[in-house]
C-alpha cells in the first residue's frame, strides 16, 4: 500500500480558525473596495521615485542573531558542539551568522533541520533540553534567514535569455516551420519547473545526449511526413450515403412510421428516416463498403433520407482492414440540426476502436476538438476532421493473414450534445459520409513544397539545393543566411547523395541536421562588439523571436523576418501593429494557456486523484486560461483577476457553480450576482480543488498558493523530511482529528511558519474540495474567518478580496508585472531588474491596470530589448 | 571512462545550478565497451499466459494438480506440476501473494501487456503503458554488450493493446517488437554483418561534425556566459559521439562463433519441443556470448488461438489457451497440469544448463550471476491476482534460493479464486491481501545495481527475498 501522505502541519491552520475579528470594518463592495485601493497607491503618487527599489534587497539579520539566537546556543548547545566535544564535526560556535554572505548556510541548514524536527537537542541530555519557546525564537529566526538566503542566492547571479527551447516551444517551432498541425514532439521528456512555476526558464532548460538524440530522430520523421515522393497514392475511399442505405435494406428492415405510435421508441435510437414519408427504420451499418475507384470530395445532391443520430449516441462503422498506415485520413459528414434552439447544441467526435482479444478491446478519440454542427436540418453542410493515421493507435492486427485476433477497424461518429428529454429534443441529422485516406489537398502537398520549392533551377542539384538549403534555414535560425554557411550543408549534402536514390531522400537527411543546430533549438543573441556599454540591446532578428516566443510559443513568421531584415520593426508604430497583430493570431492563444498553466500552477490538477477525467474536468482546467484570455482581449483591468462581476464559463462549469441559462461547450463571459460567490480566479474550481488533498479542502495548501502564485511573496520551505503522521502508529490513530492537531501544535518549531500561511488559507474554507460553495462542514457551519499575521483580519473569501483589492494592489500589480517579465525574458528576474519593475509596475498603473497594455508595456520596455 | 565518476558529475553539476532537479529519463552515462572485464550480471524473464491450475482443496485433483506448492518457507513440497523442478530444489524460489495491484480486477485476457510493466491498463478505452523492467535494466546493461536487449515470443511483433505479444516496453511506454523466428534471432546475434548500421554511423558522424563546427562559430559570437551553456549542447553531441565510437567497435569487433549444435533453426511452433528448445538455446547462447545481459521471452498470447499457441502439443494436448476452459471436465486439471508441468520441465532444464556452465569471465557458473524468473500474471481462469511465479539463480547477486516466500495474508493456501471457471472470478471482490510485485522487482533492479527505490508508482522493496 502506498504511504498515506498527510501534510502534517496543514493541521495547525484549522486551530486558527477560531479567532474572530472583533471589530469588523463596514463592508464596501468589492468593486468600490477597486477604487479605494487603487486610490491608495503609491505608484500613482506623483512623488514616486525608484530610489527605493533597494529596500527590496534583503539584509542580513544579525541583531536579532545577537540579541536572542546566540545566548540560547550557547546555554543548550555548544556544549557538545563547540571547543570541548565538536560532535558530528559541527562547531556551532563559530558558525557565521550571517547567513547572506557567509559561508555557512549550509551547516546552518542541518542545524534547522534538527532543530525543527526536534531531534536536537538529544532526548537523553535532559540538561540542554530547549524550551519550546526557545526553539521556537532560533526556528523561527533561522527560517527566514534561510529563506532570504536562497532568494539572494537565485537573484544576485546574473541571469541571461540565452536558452533552449521549451519542449512545446519546439514542438510549435517544429509545427509552423513544417506547415504539421499536430504534435511532434510528444518523445521528449517533460520539462521541470522553477520555484516559480515557469517551464520556460534559462536556469533549469538542460541539453543530455539522449535528449540531443531525441531532438535528431523528431526532426527526421517530421521531415518524412512533411515531405513526399513518387506519384500520388490511390487513396482508399468508403462513401455512406443514407439513401442508398435505406433503398438497400429493403424490405428486410422493420420499418415505422416516426409520427405513429412508434415514435417514443425510436425517439432516442438512431435510425434512418425518410424526411418527406415520415417512414423510418432501424439502421445498424455493419461493415463500410470500400469504393473501388471512388472519388472523394463529391457533393451529392442532398437527399431526404438521413441518419438520425440523438444526443450520446454513435454511428461505429466497420472500416474492415483498408486504412492505410500513414497519412491524413478525411472524414466528411454531411449533417444539419433537426431543431434550431439557441440553447441546444450538437457537435460531432470521431473515435477509432479494435478488438485486440476476446474481452479486451480500446477506444480512442482521435478527432482534437468536437465540431459543433449549427446547419439546418433541411440545409445540411460538410463538416470535415483531418485525422494523422501514423499518429492514433491502430489495430495492430490489421495485416494479419489470419482472421483472429480481429483485423477490423471501427470509426465512431457521436454526438455530443447538451439536449436533453422532450418530444423535439435535438439530434443530428446526416444524409452523406466520406472517408478517404491518404488525403491531399494537392499533390505534392503544400508541406512538400514549401521546402521542395518550385523552381527553375530544378534541374540542377547543386544550384536548387542551395536555393532551397538558403530558404529552409533562414526560417530555422531565423536570421539572414551567409553563403558560407550554406556551403557547409551542401558539402554534406554531397556526402550523403551517393547513398540515396533521390535528390530529396538525401537533402531530408541535411535539413535534419540542420534542424538539431543550436541555433534552432536555442534562442541566442549575439554578443556585438561594443559589449561593454550595458544594457546591450539585442538586434532586430532577436527581438522577432523573443516576440514570437512570448506570444506564439514558437519561431517568427515571414512578415516578421521581413520587418527585421528592412530594420523596421523597431520603429514604435511598426512595433505596436505588430503586437497588436500577433495578439490577434490564433496563435497567440498559445501564450494564454501556457503562461497561465505556469503562473498558477495548473498541472496540479493532474496530481489530485478526487477529479476524474471528464467533461468536469476539462471545463474546470480551461476556466482560468479563458478567463485570462478575456481579460486580455478586452484590455480589462488585472484587478478582475481578484474579482470581477462577471464569469467565464461553459455549460459543464456554469452547472457545476449553479450560474443557470449557459448553454453549450464553448466558454463565454457570463455576468454573476455576489450570491453565486464566484467572480475572478482565486474561486475558479481549478485553484480550489488542485489545493485539496484529495477529499477536502487543504486551507495549508491554499494559503502557499495565494502567497506564492498571486502575491508573489513566497513562504519558506517546510524542513526537509517533514515527518508523515504516523497512521500505523496506534498511539496516534487512537487520536481524535481535534487531538492529532493539538499534538501537533505542541511542536513550537512548526508553528511560527505556519502562522504566516494558513489563515490565508484559512479564507477559502467556504470552498470544498471540488470547489462547490458550503456553508457546513460536517453539519457545522464554516468558519473562514482568520487573521493574518498583521493582525488584519480577514473575513472568508470576500473578506480575502476586500482586503486585497483595498491595501494590496501595488503587490499584486507588481507580482503580475514580475510574473509576466519573467516569463517573456525566460530567465529568473534579478535585484538588479528590480528598478526596471518598479518603472514598469509604475506605467502600467498610470495606464488603468488593462492586461493588453502590460504585454505592450513589457514588449517595449528596455528589459524586453535588451540581453 | 568510469561510469560513476561520470554520472556524479552530471549530478553535481545540475546540483550546482542551485535547483533540485529530478532527471527526467533513465539515463547512464556509462560508455561500456567490448571487452569489459566485469562479471555480467543478467536478467531474464519467462512469461507464459492463461495462468495455471487451482483446483479446490475439496476437489480430488488438488493434491496432484495445483501449481502452488504446499508447506512451509523452506520445507516446501511441490505437486505434480512443478516436481520437475526437485532437482533444481537449492537454486529456485517460488512465489505467492504478489499481483500488481491495479490489474486485480481486470479481465486476465488483458495481462501480458502489464506483468512486467505494472500499469494500470485496465481493459478498454484509450491505452498506455510504461517501461517494463526490463528494459530499465538494458538502459544500464545495455552499454556494454552489443545488443541491449534480447526481445522474443512465439507469436512475434507486438500484438495489441491489451493483446502483447511482447513483454518489453520502452520508456514511453510503447512496444518492443519480438522476434519469433529461430533463425532469423540467430543471424541477427551472430551472422549480421552490420553494413547498413556502418553507413548509418557514418552518417550521424558527418551531421555531429557540422553540428561541432557551427556550436564553435557561434560560440565565438557569444558572451562567456551565453557559451557556459552552449557548452552543454556540446557535452551533449561528444557524449553522442562517444556512442557512436562504442557502436563502431561493436561492427568492428568480430561477432562471437558459438556451438550450434542444439540448434534447430527452421523450427516452427508446431514442432513444439524442437521450437522451444531452440529458442530457450538462442537465450542461453546470447547469454554465453556476452551479446546482451537481458532478455524477455514470451510463450503464446493471452486468449491464444492458431497456430501459434501449440506449445501444449509438445505433451499431446490440444490449444494451450483451452486448457483453462476444461479444467472441469474429465481429466482437466490434470492437462492443464501437465501443460504447466512442461513449461517447466523447459524452464529447468534451461535453468540447469546455466549452472552447468562455468561463468566465462568471472566467478561460480552462469547461473549464479543471472537472475531468471519464470511466470504469469494470471493465476486461477483469467485472475489476475496470485501470480504464480518461479525464480532461479542470482547467487551472487545476492539471492538466496531453496525457498517457497508467501507474501499477503488471507491465502496461505492459495484458496482464493481457486476452482473457478467463469469471470465471476476476475470480476469478483479482491478478499485477500496481496503485495505489490512491484516491490519484488524494485529488489531485482537493486541487486542488478539499478540505484532506484520505486518502480511503477510503488516504492520500497520485498522484505525476505
Amino acid at each position: 500500500m502506498k504511504p498515506l501522505k498527510i501534510a502534517t502541519l496543514l493541521a495547525l491552520g484549522i486551530a486558527c480558525v477560531i479567532r474572530v475579528a472583533d471589530g469588523q470594518e463596514t463592508r464596501i463592495t468589492l468593486e468600490a473596495a477597486k477604487d479605494q485601493g487603487r486610490s491608495k497607491s503609491r505608484y500613482l503618487k506623483e512623488t514616486k521615485s525608484a530610489a527605493d527599489t533597494s529596500d527590496a534587497i534583503p539584509k542580513a539579520n544579525v541583531a536579532d542573531f545577537q540579541k536572542s539566537v546566540v545566548s540560547i546556543l550557547t546555554k543548550n548547545c555548544v556544549e557538545c558542539h563547540g571547543p570541548k566535544k565538536a560532535k558530528g564535526r559541527l562547531r556551532i560556535d563559530q558558525l557565521n551568522p550571517d547567513l547572506l554572505t557567509g559561508p555557512d548556510v549550509e551547516k546552518w541548514r542541518e542545524v534547522y533541520s534538527a532543530l525543527s524536527k526536534s531531534e536536537m537537542p538529544p532526548a537523553k541530555e535532559p540538561d540542554y533540553a530547549l524550551s519550546d519557546t526557545n526553539r521556537a525564537i532560533v526556528v523561527d529566526w533561522l527560517s527566514v534567514e534561510l529563506n532570504k538566503a536562497s532568494l539572494v542566492r537565485r537573484s544576485s547571479k546574473e541571469h541571461s535569455s540565452f536558452r533552449r527551447l521549451t519542449k512545446y516551444e519546439y514542438d510549435y517551432a517544429l509545427q509552423d516551420l513544417l506547415g504539421v498541425p499536430y504534435p511532434l514532439a510528444n518523445k521528449l521528456p517533460p520539462e521541470s519547473t522553477t520555484e516559480d512555476g515557469f517551464k520556460n526558464s534559462s536556469e533549469l532548460l538542460q541539453i543530455s545526449a539522449m535528449q540531443f538524440e531525441t531532438y535528431r530522430e523528431i526532426a527526421l520523421k517530421a521531415l518524412k511526413r512533411a515531405t513526399v515522393s513518387g506519384p500520388r497514392p490511390q487513396p482508399v475511399t468508403y462513401i455512406i450515403s443514407m439513401q442508398h442505405e435505406m433503398d438497400n435494406a429493403g424490405k428486410k428492415a422493420k420499418s415505422f412510421e416516426t409520427s405513429g405510435a412508434s415514435k417514443g421508441k425510436y425517439k432516442n435510437q438512431q435510425h434512418l428516416l425518410n424526411r418527406e414519408t415520415g417512414m423510418g427504420i432501424q439502421f445498424s451499418p455493419g461493415t463500410a463498403k470500400l469504393q473501388a475507384g471512388a472519388v472523394a470530395g463529391q457533393t451529392p445532391a442532398v437527399s431526404p433520407v438521413v441518419l438520425v443520430l440523438p444526443g450520446e449516441n454513435e454511428l461505429k462503422l466497420n472500416l474492415d482492414r483498408f486504412l492505410p498506415d500513414d497519412g491524413i485520413m478525411r472524414v466528411r459528414i454531411r449533417a444539419g440540426r433537426s431543431a434550431m434552439n439557441p440553447d441546444e447544441y450538437a457537435s460531432l467526435r470521431l473515435s477509432l476502436s479494435a478488438h485486440t482479444s476476446n474481452d479486451a478491446n480500446f477506444t480512442q478519440v482521435i478527432s482534437q476538438r468536437d465540431i459543433p454542427v449549427t446547419a439546418p436540418g433541411d440545409k445540411p453542410e460538410f463538416i470535415h476532421f483531418d485525422i494523422p493515421l501514423s499518429d492514433i493507435q491502430r489495430n495492430p492486427f490489421r495485416k494479419l493473414t489470419t482472421t483472429f485476433p480481429r483485423r477490423d477497424e471501427f470509426l465512431h461518429i457521436r454526438n455530443v450534445s447538451n439536449a436533453t428529454g422532450g418530444e423535439e429534443r435535438l439530434k443530428v441529422l446526416i444524409d452523406y459520409i466520406e472517408i478517404s485516406a491518404p488525403f491531399y489537398e494537392q499533390w505534392p502537398p503544400k508541406t512538400h513544397t514549401d521546402i521542395f520549392i518550385e523552381s527553375k533551377n530544378k534541374g540542377d542539384e547543386n544550384v536548387y539545393g542551395r536555393e532551397l538549403l538558403n530558404r529552409f534555414l533562414r526560417r530555422v535560425w531565423r536570421r539572414p543566411v551567409t553563403a558560407q554557411e550554406v556551403d557547409k550543408f551542401m558539402a554534406l549534402f554531397a556526402k550523403y547523395r551517393p547513398e540515396f536514390s533521390t535528390f530529396e531522400d538525401a537533402m531530408v537527411e541535411v535539413l535534419a541536421t540542420a534542424l538539431a543546430t543550436p541555433e534552432f533549438l536555442y534562442l541566442t543573441q549575439r554578443a556585438t562588439t561594443d559589449e561593454k556599454k550595458l544594457p546591450a540591446k539585442i538586434n532586430e532578428f532577436e527581438l522577432a523571436s523573443r516576440l514570437s516566443i512570448f506570444l506564439w510559443s514558437s519561431i517568427p513568421d515571414d512578415e516578421l523576418l521581413k520587418l527585421a531584415e528592412q530594420g523596421k520593426l523597431r520603429k514604435p508604430e511598426v512595433f505596436a501593429d505588430q503586437v497588436k497583430r500577433m495578439l490577434a493570431d490564433p496563435r497567440s492563444r498559445r501564450f494564454s494557456q501556457n503562461f497561465v498553466e505556469q503562473w498558477l500552477g495548473l498541472d496540479g490538477l493532474n496530481s489530485v486523484t478526487h477529479v476524474p477525467a471528464g467533461p468536469l474536468k476539462d471545463a474546470i482546467q480551461e476556466e482560468p486560461i479563458a478567463f485570462f484570455e478575456e481579460v486580455l482581449k478586452h484590455n480589462h483591468s488585472i484587478m478582475d483577476f481578484i474579482h470581477s462581476d462577471y464569469a467565464v464559463v461553459n455549460e459543464r462549469l456554469a452547472a457545476h457553480y449553479g450560474i443557470p441559462k449557459v448553454y453549450g461547450p464553448h466558454f463565454r463571459n457570463v455576468p454573476i450576482t455576489p450570491q453565486m460567490n464566484r467572480g475572478g480566479l482565486l474561486t475558479g474550481a481549478a485553484i480550489l480543488a488542485m489545493n485539496s488533498d484529495g477529499k477536502d479542502s487543504h486551507p495549508l495548501k491554499r494559503g502557499v498558493w495565494m502567497l506564492k502564485r498571486i502575491l508573489h511573496d513566497p513562504p519558506p520551505p517546510p524542513p526537509p523530511d517533514v515527518p508523515e503522521v504516523d497512521l500505523t502508529n496506534p498511539e496516534i490513530l487512537k487520536m481524535t482529528l481535534k487531538e492529532r492537531i493539538a499534538d501537533h501544535r505542541n511542536k513550537a518549531a512548526c508553528a511560527s511558519c505556519h502562522s504566516r500561511i494558513d489563515p490565508w488559507g484559512i479564507a477559502f474554507e467556504n470552498y470544498d474540495a471540488l470547489g462547490l460553495f458550503r456553508t457546513q462542514i460536517k453539519n457545522k457551519p464554516v468558519d473562514a474567518t482568520s487573521e493574518l499575521f498583521n493582525r488584519q483580519t480577514l473575513a472568508g473569501m470576500d473578506g480575502l478580496k476586500q482586503y486585497l483589492l483595498t491595501d494590496r494592489q501595488d503587490q499584486f500589480a507588481l507580482a503580475m508585472v514580475h510574473k509576466l517579465t519573467a516569463y517573456g525574458l525566460g530567465r529568473p528576474l534579478t535585484f538588479g531588474d528590480r528598478a526596471e519593475l518598479d518603472n514598469l509596475t509604475a506605467q502600467f498603473r498610470r495606464r488603468g491596470d488593462g492586461l493588453r497594455d502590460l504585454i505592450h508595456l513589457i514588449v517595449s520596455s528596455n528589459l524586453f530589448n535588451s540581453k | 571512462m568510469n561510469i560513476k565518476s561520470m554520472s556524479l558529475s552530471r549530478r553535481t553539476f545540475l546540483r550546482g545550478t542551485g535547483v533540485a532537479l529530478a532527471l527526467p529519463w533513465f539515463e547512464t552515462f556509462a560508455t561500456g565497451a567490448p571487452g569489459s572485464d566485469e562479471t555480467p550480471k543478467r536478467f531474464l524473464s519467462v512469461y507464459h499466459p492463461d495462468g495455471v491450475g487451482i483446483p479446490l482443496k475439496s476437489d480430488p485433483a488438488w493434491k496432484d494438480w495445483s501449481w502452488f506448492p504446499r508447506g512451509g518457507e523452506k520445507n516446501f513440497e511441490l505437486t505434480k506440476v512443478l516436481d520437475v523442478l526437485q532437482p533444481l530444489r537449492d537454486d529456485i524460489t517460488i512465489y505467492s501473494g504478489l499481483s500488481h495491484p491495479v490489474a486485480r480486477q481486470v479481465h486476465g485476457h488483458s495481462n501480458a501487456d502489464q506483468y512486467l510493466t505494472g500499469a494500470p491498463i485496465g481493459g478498454s478505452g484509450p491505452y498506455q503503458n510504461s517501461i517494463s523492467l526490463d528494459q530499465v535494466y538494458a538502459a544500464y546493461a545495455g552499454d556494454f554488450t552489443r545488443h541491449s536487449s534480447l526481445v522474443i515470443s512465439t507469436n512475434g511483433g507486438v500484438g495489441g493493446p491489451r493483446g502483447a505479444q511482447t513483454q518489453s516496453f520502452n520508456r514511453e511506454g510503447r512496444p518492443i517488437p519480438a522476434m519469433n523466428k529461430p533463425k532469423e534471432i540467430f543471424d541477427m546475434l551472430f551472422v549480421t554483418s552490420g553494413k547498413d548500421a556502418a553507413a548509418r554511423l557514418a552518417r550521424s558522424k558527418s551531421a555531429l561534425d557540422l553540428l561541432v563546427d557551427h556550436t564553435r562559430s557561434l560560440a565565438r559570437e557569444l558572451s562567456s556566459k551565453d557559451q557556459e551553456t552552449l557548452k552543454q549542447y556540446l557535452d551533449a553531441v561528444r557524449d553522442t559521439e562517444l556512442k557512436l565510437a562504442k557502436a563502431q567497435k561493436w561492427i568492428d569487433t568480430p561477432i562471437p562463433k558459438v556451438d550450434t549444435r542444439n540448434l534447430h533453426l527452421n523450427a516452427d511452433p508446431k514442432e513444439a519441443k524442437l521450437y522451444f528448445q531452440t529458442m530457450y538455446e538462442l537465450i542461453y547462447l546470447a547469454f554465453l556470448s556476452d551479446s546482451t545481459r537481458v532478455a524477455t521471452f514470451q510463450l503464446g498470447r493471452e486468449n491464444g488461438e492458431g497456430p501459434h499457441d501449440l506449445l501444449s502439443l509438445a505433451v499431446g494436448l490440444g490449444a494451450a489457451h483451452g486448457l483453462t476452459h476444461e479444467v472441469k471436465k474429465p481429466n482437466g486439471w490434470k492437462n492443464l497440469g501437465t501443460y504447466n508441468r512442461y513449461q517447466a520441465e523447459e524452464f529447468g532444464r534451461f535453468v540447469q544448463r546455466l549452472k552447468d556452465t562455468p561463468e566465462p569471465t568471472g566467478k561460480g557458473n552462469m547461473l549464479d550471476n543471472t537472475f531468471a524468473m519464470h511466470g504469469s500474471a494470471s493465476s486461477s481462469f483469467h485472475l489476475s491476482r496470485n501470480y504464480p511465479i518461479i525464480s532461479a539463480g542470482g547467487k551472487n547477486l545476492g539471492f538466496t534460493n531453496g525457498r517457497y516466500l508467501k507474501f499477503g495474508k488471507g491465502n496461505d493456501e492459495n484458496q482464493a479464486g481457486a476452482g473457478i471457471d467463469t469471470d465471476a472470478g476476475w470480476q469478483g471482490k479482491v478478499e485477500v491481501e496481496e503485495l505489490p510485485l512491484a516491490k519484488l522487482f524494485v529488489t531485482i533492479l537493486q541487486r542488478l545495481g539499478i540505484k532506484t527505490n520505486s518502480f511503477g508508482g510503488y516504492s520500497g522493496t520485498l522484505s525476505r527475498v
